[in-house]
């Protein structure tokens, strides 16, 4: 019982949370690249592992549904970081709402199928998660050409740089993840 | 060894026949692709620069993924048929994904005529070319398809070991580190593969980074990487993806040859250190790969000499060894797979020496990028791995139980040695003769005496190839129909290796 009103009161606090980044602080965070991509993108996927954490009967054991679930979280986070998608989600509210809940789905998804999926499915996607990452960033260090037309050079370039690091910290994460996998005893 | 049913073992059989028929089929059509190369640059055939170039990725590519790719199902057999359980869908999975990876090469070189090299150096694949951008795409993709598959059987199978022995140090034999020697025994394949698929593992993730910069730049061509970057991301995966399919091959010596000598070839104290010492350093053997580009800071250049020395020294010397004593005085009966296996390690040995002899800072001013580089990498692999392998197809046909009627292929193989050797040899004299690699031609070059000496060892490897190819073709009669045979559903009732 006491259980059941702690996941209730969590759920309401990711749900305030939610409404905060995408309403009241929406244009704040819309206003430079590294807000929009590295604070208000990841701040809903970690709201969709929070969310999760508060259902942890939600779980995706199915291995075939896993794999396609990780497939729409990739494209979910490629489609994102496409520039156009950049763009528009800056230029219309709601479209960048859309990116919201698409990525308090992915994350809310992530743990619901890493937590039950195959030993190599899992390194897998976080190696590919983490590639994709470093590759975005380095692109955006050197690309001297304005990528979304909502921000400047200089916004892309700091994103890069972020990325890079966030990368790093991912492969970091996935070695890891690899390496205490393979020593259970 | 783990107990496994006879039903788990027939369909890892029929998996491992099935890898064997594909390479089998694949592996003289990628030889006679380096026969029409030989051909050309001998002079006795014109073909254009562009099919050259196709002709040379294809061959490249091909026979690095081919023999990457059957080294694996090999090792992943022998595993699964003595020492761990391995899941046989992952083990199909891999193999239509290599199948879906080679057809797409094939189809963005031979169609398209995508010449950029096995290694796609960057920005090659895309200024300059003289190909459709689609056949780039392609060629890109079909390496991450292919990658993909094998990626998820390393590490299937480490998972398999790692749960079987309980955690990956143990695997990677850090056991035998302690005074006191291990309670259980741990087979040497284990931690050779262990050894060997670990780097493989990081080899596939630094070359996921690599293909998703180059899927990047194919998709916005005003990207301008640094190409620095790249070639070293390009070489990590490339040069310890071809040493661990020449360390996977060694593992199987480690495990079918004692079953010929009837020893023992048990891991030692030492034996653990050299091969650990050999996982630390194949990772950055590759520097060697970057003598040339001066950017690279100098400390890399030096630990490249040294790692190249490191990494191919502990394990070679401790092999070299160990088969010398599993053979003096053992009254092995010389048949066709222990012969093999011998003259594989043989082959391991000479290609490795001339591979670290080119990785000498002082010596590689002299011989980078002549033909001495193709000659080293050829030994190994055709002399090294590929006699395992073919090795390993004769014992899983039964050579080791029907050792009298092995008289065809053994013809056939004295044929294979002799040609593969005098080919080999017309590499290392161009090598020392300043022959260029890579050219599809020597038409081109000022010098007379390094234009004719180049096309006339290219007509004297022509001739070699051809020999190789008949000692191959003899060896496959037998080869062939055993396999089929084993294939059939009468073969269940066999005896499973």
């Amino acid at each position: 019982m006491f259980k059941w009103k702690i996941n209730l009161i969590a759920v309401l606090i990711v749900s305030l949370l939610f409404y905060l980044l995408s309403y009241p602080l929406n244009d704040w965070l819309s206003l430079t690249m590294p807000r929009h991509q590295l604070l208000q993108l990841p701040a809903m996927f970690l709201l969709g592992i929070i969310l999760n954490a508060c259902c942890p009967n939600f779980e995706v054991k199915n291995i075939s549904y896993g794999i396609a679930g990780l497939i729409f979280i990739m494209a979910s986070l490629i489609f994102w970081m496409l520039p156009r998608s950049v763009d528009e989600s800056v230029i219309h509210p709601n479209f960048n709402r859309t990116m919201h809940f698409n990525m308090l789905v992915a994350g809310f998804l992530t743990i619901a199928i890493l937590r039950n999926t195959i030993f190599e499915i899992k390194i897998v996607f976080l190696g590919m998660v983490s590639a994709m990452l470093l590759a975005t960033g380095v692109a955006l260090r050197v690309f001297d050409m304005l990528l979304c037309s909502s921000f400047t050079i200089d916004q892309q370039k700091e994103t890069g740089l972020y990325f890079i690091l966030i990368a790093v910290g991912s492969f970091t994460g996935t070695l890891l993840v690899l390496f205490k996998s393979l020593n259970h005893k | 060894m783990i107990q496994i049913s006879s039903v788990e073992k027939r369909q890892q059989k029929k998996l491992v026949i099935l890898w064997s028929i594909t390479f089998l089929i694949l592996f003289p059509l990628l030889v006679t692709l380096g026969l029409l190369m030989r051909l050309n640059q001998g002079e006795w055939m014109r073909m254009s620069p562009g099919t050259f170039y196709a002709l040379m990725t294809l061959h490249g590519l091909g026979m690095a993924g081919s023999l990457f790719s059957i080294a694996l199902a090999a090792i992943s057999y022998l595993i699964a048929t003595r020492y761990a359980r391995l899941n046989i869908g992952v083990g199909y999975f891999s193999y239509v994904s290599v199948v879906l990876g080679v057809l797409g090469l094939a189809i963005a070189s031979l169609y398209a005529k995508f010449g950029a090299g096995w290694y796609l150096l960057y920005p090659l694949p895309f200024t300059g070319a003289n190909w459709p951008a689609w056949s780039t795409g392609l060629t890109i993709i079909s390496i991450i398809v292919l990658g993909i598959g094998l990626l998820i059987n390393c590490l299937h199978v480490l998972y398999a070991l790692a749960k079987e022995y309980g955690g990956i140090t143990r695997i990677a034999g850090w056991q035998y580190f302690k005074k006191d020697p291990p309670e259980k025994e741990l087979p040497s394949v284990v931690m050779i593969s262990t050894i060997s698929l670990v780097p493989a593992v990081l080899a596939f993730l630094a070359a996921s980074v690599m293909l998703i910069m180059y899927l990047l730049k194919y998709f916005e061509p005003s990207l301008a990487f640094d190409p620095l970057l790249l070639k070293n991301l390009t070489f990590f995966f490339g040069h310890t993806l071809v040493n661990v399919t020449m360390y996977i091959g060694v593992g199987w010596l480690y495990t079918l040859l004692p079953e010929f000598t009837h020893r023992d070839w048990k891991i030692t104290k030492v034996t653990a250190i050299a091969w650990n010492a050999t996982f630390f350093f194949i990772l950055f053997a590759y520097f060697h790969h970057l003598y040339m580009d001066f950017v690279q800071p100098l400390p890399l250049q030096y630990a490249g000499q040294l790692a190249s020395y490191f990494s191919a020294i502990p394990a070679t010397a401790v092999t070299m060894f160990g088969v010398i004593v599993q053979l003096y005085h053992s009254k092995i009966k010389w048949t066709i797979v222990p012969l093999m296996f011998l003259l594989g390690t043989a082959g391991w040995a000479i290609g490795g020496f001339a591979a670290v002899v080119d990785s000498t800072i002082s010596i590689n001013k002299v011989l980078h990028n002549t033909l001495w580089v193709p000659a080293h990498f050829h030994t190994y692999m055709l002399m090294g791995i590929l006699l395992f392998i073919l090795a390993f197809f004769y014992y899983l046909v039964g050579a080791k139980e029907d050792p009298g009627k092995d008289q065809k292929p053994k013809l056939g193989f004295w044929l294979f040695v002799i040609g593969s050797y005098s080919f080999l040899l017309m590499f290392y004299l161009g090598g020392l003769n300043s022959v260029p690699r890579r050219y599809s031609d020597y038409g081109g070059i000022p010098l007379k005496n390094v234009h004719e000496t180049g096309a006339h060892l290219a007509q004297a490897a022509s001739v070699s190839i051809c020999l190789l190819l008949l000692g191959l073709m003899l060896m496959y009669v037998t080869l062939f129909t055993k396999l089929l045979r084993s294939s059939r559903p009468a073969a269940q009732n066999e005896t499973v290796l």
